[in-house]
């Protein structure tokens, strides 16, 4: 599975919603997760992936295709992709 | 004078998680106590509890149940069973503004604090879930209970340790009685069977030993035997509803809750005091406009350690003077074990089932009554009777809080 395709399966087990009907592209919150259960679900992408998104890459997620891009780009820098 | 209506009741507990089943566990005397599994006891030399046979996979979507704790799980299925028994939220002329929450918790998030505890130096690692506060903290079971409902009226959480669930249904009987609401959801819930926690009240030694022969009876109230507490877990909850209201929409009601005592010994942490205790009762009893002979039936705290028992039924004697003689008395924690801050609203769920049934529960066990407990105690077996006019509940708590609470026949 890709990055994107783990992140949704991560994401649709986390909110209880069905991964085909995930829009990458949608803002997180109109998916119905508010900042806290955003942040709970980065700890568990971070646990998943073995990566560390910084506060500051944090604040500029606005949907799962940010996710995907931000989690790709700290495993090529760690050398995992 | 606003009075109060008991009209939705839920249970969740290690005699079953429903009113139903634990009231029938009661009344056929069942123990829910048993022996540890070592997972639970770790090396804390604890060894015997009272568990809630539970599957939250069941209860809750998989993404909401990693992140509700155990006690908050208790709390929102015993509030639910309580809401939902009632059908209070099916009238749409009550505004949710005007429904509150009152609830009771020892320790909270026992099991989320202890995770994290486990993570930091348990394994050295310095990253923790960031839901931990949020799950941890005191108040999220009966937050949890008002979200799930949008219940926007007044909210309380109270600690009090064993008196905690209790005062939280007096406070919310005072809050309907005072009109700031309409309708509270009361109760409490525990849940702290963890290895941290269960050896730290092992350090206290006041926690009783195995039966030897039966496990399930190692709680021994009044009896000259008894080697103290056992601990156990679960969650009730109750609709309190202001009773005018509650007639007019042909609400079931189960009980009036009339009486509320709290008082507090302010002599020591936790060596109880038989004046504090006569002073909640009295106040409870004053409240309602009865006077001893009406109480057919007393939950007593009796937690089955050497001075407690003895303290409280010198504290009854004191009360009832010689309707002492007549009131029976029983200490159901010999079945399901001490709830600690769920205790005062597991008990008072025991003692609707003799006010509304006449079905007195029993203290379990009681074999050999100790002559420094003079009561008339029910013991093994369920008595029944004509329903009494009025039950009281007794929760008396360390740090030296007393919580009565006396409901009477609706």
């Amino acid at each position: 599975m890709d990055t994107l395709g783990r992140i949704r399966h991560l994401a649709a087990k986390e909110f209880s919603i069905n991964p085909d009907g995930l829009d990458p592209a949608a803002p997180l919150d109109t998916l119905g997760i508010d900042s806290l259960s955003f942040i709970e679900f980065m700890f568990k992408v971070e646990e998943e992936f073995g990566v560390s998104v910084s506060d500051e890459d944090l604040k500029a997620i606005r949907t799962l295709a940010d996710l995907e891009r931000h989690v790709a780009a700290a495993l090529a820098a760690a050398g995992k992709a | 004078m606003r009075r109060v209506a008991v009209t939705g009741a839920g249970v969740v507990s290690p005699l079953g998680t429903t009113l139903e089943q634990f009231h029938e566990s009661l009344a056929a005397g069942r123990s829910g106590i048993r022996r540890l599994a070592p997972e639970l006891t770790g090396r804390s030399g604890v060894q015997v509890g009272a568990t809630v046979e539970w599957n939250a996979a069941e209860r809750f979507k998989e993404g909401e149940v990693a992140n509700l704790d155990r006690v908050a799980q208790f709390a929102i299925a015993a509030a639910g069973q309580a809401i939902s028994a009632s059908a209070l939220l099916a009238d749409e002329s009550l505004p949710r503004e005007r429904i509150g929450v009152s609830w009771g918790t020892g320790m909270g998030g026992a099991h989320t604090q202890e995770a994290s505890y486990q993570q930091v130096y348990g394994k050295g690692e310095w990253r923790v879930r960031p839901l931990t506060v949020v799950m941890g903290m005191a108040n999220a079971a009966g937050s949890q209970v008002a979200v799930r409902h949008g219940l926007r009226g007044p909210f309380g959480n109270y600690s009090t340790a064993c008196s905690s669930s209790a005062m939280a249904l007096g406070e919310a009987m005072r809050t309907i009685a005072a009109g700031r609401a309409d309708a509270m959801i009361a109760g409490g819930a525990e849940a702290l069977l963890t290895p941290g926690v269960l050896v730290a009240w092992q350090a206290l030694r006041t926690l009783a030993t195995a039966d030897p022969a039966n496990p399930s009876a190692s709680c021994k109230p009044f009896d000259k035997r008894r080697t103290g507490l056992v601990l156990g877990e679960g969650a009730a909850a109750f609709v309190l509803e202001e009773e005018s209201r509650a007639r007019a929409r042909g609400a079931r009601i189960y009980a009036l809750l009339t009486g509320y005592g709290n008082s507090c010994d302010a002599v020591h942490m936790s060596r109880p005091d038989r004046d504090g205790q006569v002073r909640a009762m009295k106040e409870a009893l004053t409240e309602a406009r009865l006077s001893p002979p009406d109480v057919g039936y007393i939950n007593a705290h009796g937690t089955a350690t050497s001075v407690g028992d003895v303290v409280e039924a010198e504290a009854i004697n004191v009360v009832f003077g010689a309707s002492a003689r007549e009131v029976r008395v029983s200490s159901t924690k010999s079945l399901h074990g001490h709830l600690l801050g769920g205790s005062g609203a597991l008990e008072f769920a025991a003692a609707l089932l003799a006010l509304e049934r006449g079905i007195l529960p029993p203290t379990g066990f009681l074999d050999e009554p100790d002559p420094a407990c003079g009561l008339r105690h029910v013991a093994h077996t369920a008595e029944r009777v004509e329903p009494p006019r009025a039950v009281m509940s007794n929760s008396f708590a360390f740090g030296g809080s007393n919580v009565v609470l006396v409901a009477s026949r609706a």
